[in-house]
């Protein structure tokens, strides 16, 4: 049988547009989740916005820095990272962060002066590496220098510039100018002198300025530390290249000139009251940055990683219904992280500068708008908002207060509100396809009994064989049953009514035949004419031909009647065929009738009743004798799966093809006209039928060929065979 | 004294035939068409004889009814019930209601006065002593073919004429088979083989009421009936 998309199946397909609800539930959670973010985008906004309001028309803030520079140079205006460890005045730079990448490299172009006369070579044969660093009072130098020879300061010398020395200047916050000089006799502690302001044009030691000098093998290393309170926000040094015991400065390399007051560079260090304000700011839990026009940052507070932007509590996890915690964290979880991602809490994010901030939003907020912008992480493993508000004094911008966030709160969010949804929407399906095939079940199961009930109710000749039961269910389903039930109903008392037509039909006919046969017995006891006597004959074997009929019809109305009443009972089934049979040859001695019964058949006991077995026997036999052309009828009886099966077979005419499942029912005679010497009414097979039927058994009639006839095949379950 | 017959019968050609044939066989015959009449006519004076149709008029069952009514009023009246209906479930209805035959519309006149001319004849039998020339014995059988009776082991068989006749033409021919047909003949009605068989039935029960062990009467399948003797006597002939 081919597939059948039944009720269940179509139930079932509709039922799966339930998996539409969690795609319209995901949709709706990026949804939420989008808005969730523009209210992020607001929130930092407004973060930037309050920081920069705090900061606003604030000019000492960043007076005493370079901020109002028009612009800076790189090398000359220098940038003091805020160093988080304290440094070891060691003469390495282990201790200094990233001081590869911080440090400024100067060479030939901060030569600041050059002996004409003495260097003939072209090279330069000295150039350092510098970075600056604040931690706590002191501004933290470190110089590594690379030179060809060293010379320090010879013994006894008074002059402290006849060596390779390291030269500082600086204005301090009173406007002071300074300058000071680095020049050892040997590595080790640092001799700094100040060569400004002196009485008698000794230069003073300074021991303020405190150092190592350490010797490399490509030249030395200095690192110094300065007290804040002697620079201000100007600062200058150069590096004073001697190659001769006592020699003349041979080059100059510096950050400017530390000469004059006026041609020193300027340096930033990140401002200590911007930073007390910022620092206040870092409960909002955003990473906070302050940067001046020259996009170089004046304070920053929190840690980006930190930053998620929302504040999320941990879920108090509901121990009381652990199983579902279980089966939640074993089996659910897992399953909605192929789709979902969780939100990084390890990522590196290393855009900025730490010195020096750049992007679009610091561009725009720097011409005074506020702007905020979405980003992915170098490693593209989260995304950063950034919102950065412009810093007004005096209407101009003088710096930008940038606010960032990572998403990694609204994506915890929107995890977690799309593990419920799904959740939800998983149990929902479920129980809803439950539901639905349960549902189409039951319809399905209905549907299918009332089929059942409807096929069983009539057979394949069209009779009634039971009433369908009446259905009490209230709905549709319940109305197709109480229809077919009155249907077949319906069809019942017709079919009765057909099925007792002959039986009424004989009594109502016996009634007026007797009055013209007793009228014609009346008749033919009177003295009548020779003449009258013969139609008086005729119509008597009329009425005796009508009276035959009556008697055929009836019979089959009375068998049905007396086969309800008979019991059935053990007897010998062979016994009685071989009765049956001497039987006939008595009543058809011109046919020659063979039984053929098979080896175990013998003493068979039957359960039914004989004498109906035998007047079924009577009537197929009668029919084969009738068609015979031979003269010879065959009897053959076997046992099969638990059947006995009786084949009487006979030579002689075919069945016409249609007639043979009809040939049973009642009133059907395929008799040709001109054979019809007494009445027929094809009721002797009905009969047969009947008897076959009410021993459980069936009857059918086949053709065989070579030599043509026709079989008649009796099969009856040996149920009760002792 | 001419017998008096009554006939009660709702179909007036029938009953006029009825009467008419009856009439010239010496019979005094008087009709009636519904069981009010029946049972007017009756109440005043019984007939000797009495041939009812079941379904009378609006009544269905009328024929029944009177014929109870009747065998209240006497235990010896024959009663005969000539009716259209041959279907088993009525004719044991009848025959159990007390009526000595019950005969279908099929039956010709001639058979009918026979059987009249035979209850008469059993009726007044009865009154008579036994004649051992009508007597006929074989083993526990013994049938007094005049006054139309049979006993088994000594006990009266209570049978119909149409039975009677039926266990006469078997017995008479010990071993013979006879069949359907022959039966038909020799009992005088005509039925279809299911009937036959059905009144086979109903003799064996009677005498398996005397006595369990009954079996002479022997169904030959595809034939018909034997008498077989209970105890090997050689068969006697009246």
């Amino acid at each position: 049988m081919p597939f059948r998309f039944g009720l269940r199946g179509k139930l079932f397909l509709l039922s799966t547009f339930l998996f539409s609800i969690p795609w319209f539930g995901y949709q709706y959670v990026w949804e939420m989740e989008k808005y969730l973010r523009y209210g992020q985008e607001q929130t930092l906004v407004g973060t930037a916005r309050a920081l920069a309001t705090t900061l606003h028309d604030r000019p000492n803030l960043f007076n005493s820095h370079a901020s109002f520079l028009p612009s800076v140079e790189k090398g000359r205006d220098l940038y003091g990272y805020q160093l988080k460890n304290p440094i070891r005045l060691d003469g390495q730079y282990r201790d200094w962060p990233n001081f590869t990448s911080r440090a400024h490299e100067y060479g030939a172009d901060h030569l600041l002066y050059r002996d004409a006369k003495s260097t003939t070579a072209d090279a330069l044969t000295m150039d350092f590496k510098t970075t600056l660093g604040k931690y706590d009072k002191y501004l933290y130098l470190f110089f590594n220098i690379t030179d060809d020879k060293v010379v320090y300061r010879a013994k006894n010398m008074i002059n402290i510039d006849r060596n390779d020395h390291l030269e500082l200047a600086f204005v301090d916050e009173t406007g002071k100018f300074s300058r000071y000089l680095v020049s050892n006799k040997k590595p080790g502690w640092l001799d700094t002198y100040r060569i400004t302001d002196l009485e008698n044009g000794i230069p003073v030691v300074t021991p303020q300025i405190q150092g190592q000098w350490l010797d490399t093998p490509q030249g030395y290393n200095i690192e110094l530390r300065v007290p804040l309170s002697m620079v201000g926000d100007k600062i200058a040094f150069a590096v004073h290249d001697v190659d001769q015991e006592q020699g003349k400065v041979l080059n100059t390399v510096g950050s400017a000139d530390p000469r004059f007051a006026k041609t020193l560079g300027t340096v930033l260090v990140p401002s200590p009251e911007i930073e007390r304000i910022v620092r206040s700011m870092r409960y909002t839990n955003s990473s906070i940055w302050v940067v001046d026009q020259h996009h170089r940052v004046l304070a920053t507070a929190g840690d980006i990683r930190q930053a998620a932007g929302v504040w999320h509590k941990k879920s108090a996890g509901s121990d009381s219904n652990s199983w579902w915690r279980n089966l939640e964290q074993k089996w659910l979880i897992p399953l909605y992280y192929m789709v979902l991602t969780r939100p990084p809490s390890d990522f590196i994010d290393q855009l900025y500068d730490a010195s020096n901030l750049t992007g679009k939003h610091i561009v725009g907020a720097l011409q005074g708008a506020a702007t905020s912008q979405w980003r992915l992480t170098q490693d593209q493993q989260a995304v950063i908002l950034s919102a950065a508000y412009p810093i007004f004094i005096n209407n101009q911008v003088q710096g930008a207060v940038i606010v960032e966030e990572t998403t990694n709160g609204i994506r915890t969010l929107r995890n977690r509100a799309l593990e419920k949804l799904f959740s939800s929407i998983l149990a929902i399906m479920l129980l809803g396809a439950v539901a639905f095939f349960l549902f189409a079940s039951r319809i399905s199961s209905r549907i299918r009994t009332l089929r059942n009930q409807a096929e069983q109710a009539i057979d394949e000749h069209g009779r009634i064989k039971q009433a369908l039961p009446l259905s009490t269910t209230n709905d549709e389903i319940g109305d197709l049953s109480r229809s077919f039930t009155t249907a077949v109903n319906r069809l019942s008392q017709y079919n009765h009514y057909l099925e007792n037509m002959s039986s009424r039909l004989s009594h109502e006919l016996r009634t007026p035949i007797a009055v013209v046969r007793t009228s014609l017995e009346n008749l033919s006891m009177q003295t009548m004419p020779d003449m009258a006597s013969a139609y008086i004959d005729r119509a008597q074997s009329g009425i005796t031909r009508l009276n035959l009929i009556l008697t055929n019809m009836s019979e089959a109305t009375r068998i049905e009647q007396m086969l309800h009443t008979t019991e059935k009972i053990e007897f010998d089934f062979s016994q009685l065929l071989k009765g049956c049979v001497q039987g006939y040859q008595q009543i058809y001695p011109k046919v020659g009738f063979t039984i053929n019964d098979g080896e175990p058949l013998k003493g068979l006991n039957f359960l039914g009743s004989p004498e109906h077995i035998a007047q079924l026997l009577d009537k197929v036999v009668a029919n084969a004798v009738e068609f015979t052309r031979d003269s010879k009828v065959e009897l053959a009886v076997r046992e099969e799966k638990s059947q006995l099966i009786l084949t009487i077979s006979n030579n002689g005419e075919l069945l016409p093809e249609q007639m043979q499942e009809r040939l049973f029912d009642s009133m059907v005679s395929v008799r040709s006209s001109k054979k019809q010497e007494q009445p027929h009414l094809g009721l002797g097979l009905y009969i047969a039928r009947l008897i076959c039927e009410f021993h459980q058994g069936k009857i059918s009639a086949s053709n065989h060929h070579d030599p043509d006839g026709v079989t008649v095949t009796i099969s009856l379950p040996l149920g009760a065979k002792s | 004294m001419s017998k008096r017959i009554a006939i009660v019968e709702d179909e007036a050609a029938i009953r006029e035939n009825y009467a008419d044939v009856l009439r010239t066989q010496g019979y005094q015959v008087q009709t009636y068409e519904n069981r009010e009449t029946a049972t007017a006519a009756f109440s005043l004076r019984l007939p000797h004889l009495v041939i009812l149709d079941i379904g009378l008029e609006q009544e269905y069952d009328g024929g029944f009814t009177l014929c109870q009514w009747l065998r209240g009023l006497s235990k010896t009246l024959p009663i005969i019930f000539l009716t259209a209906r041959d279907n088993d479930f009525d004719t044991v209805s009848g025959l159990r209601m007390g009526a000595d035959d019950y005969l279908t519309k099929d039956i010709s006149l001639p058979h009918l006065s026979a059987r009249i001319a035979a209850l008469f004849r059993r009726q007044d039998a009865l009154d008579l002593p036994t004649q051992q020339e009508h007597l006929l014995v074989s083993g526990p059988l013994s049938i007094d073919s005049q006054r139309m009776t049979i006993a088994w082991q000594q006990q009266t068989v209570d049978l119909t004429v149409t039975e009677f006749w039926m266990v006469f033409a078997l017995a008479k021919h010990p071993g013979h088979v006879k069949n359907r047909q022959q039966l038909m003949q020799d009992s005088k009605i005509y039925v279809d083989d299911s009937t036959i068989t059905s009144h086979i039935k109903r003799i064996r029960k009677k005498f398996m009421r005397i006595d369990a062990e009954f079996d002479c009467i022997e169904t030959v399948y595809g034939m018909g009936y034997r008498w077989n003797d209970p105890k090997h006597t050689g068969p006697e002939e009246d």
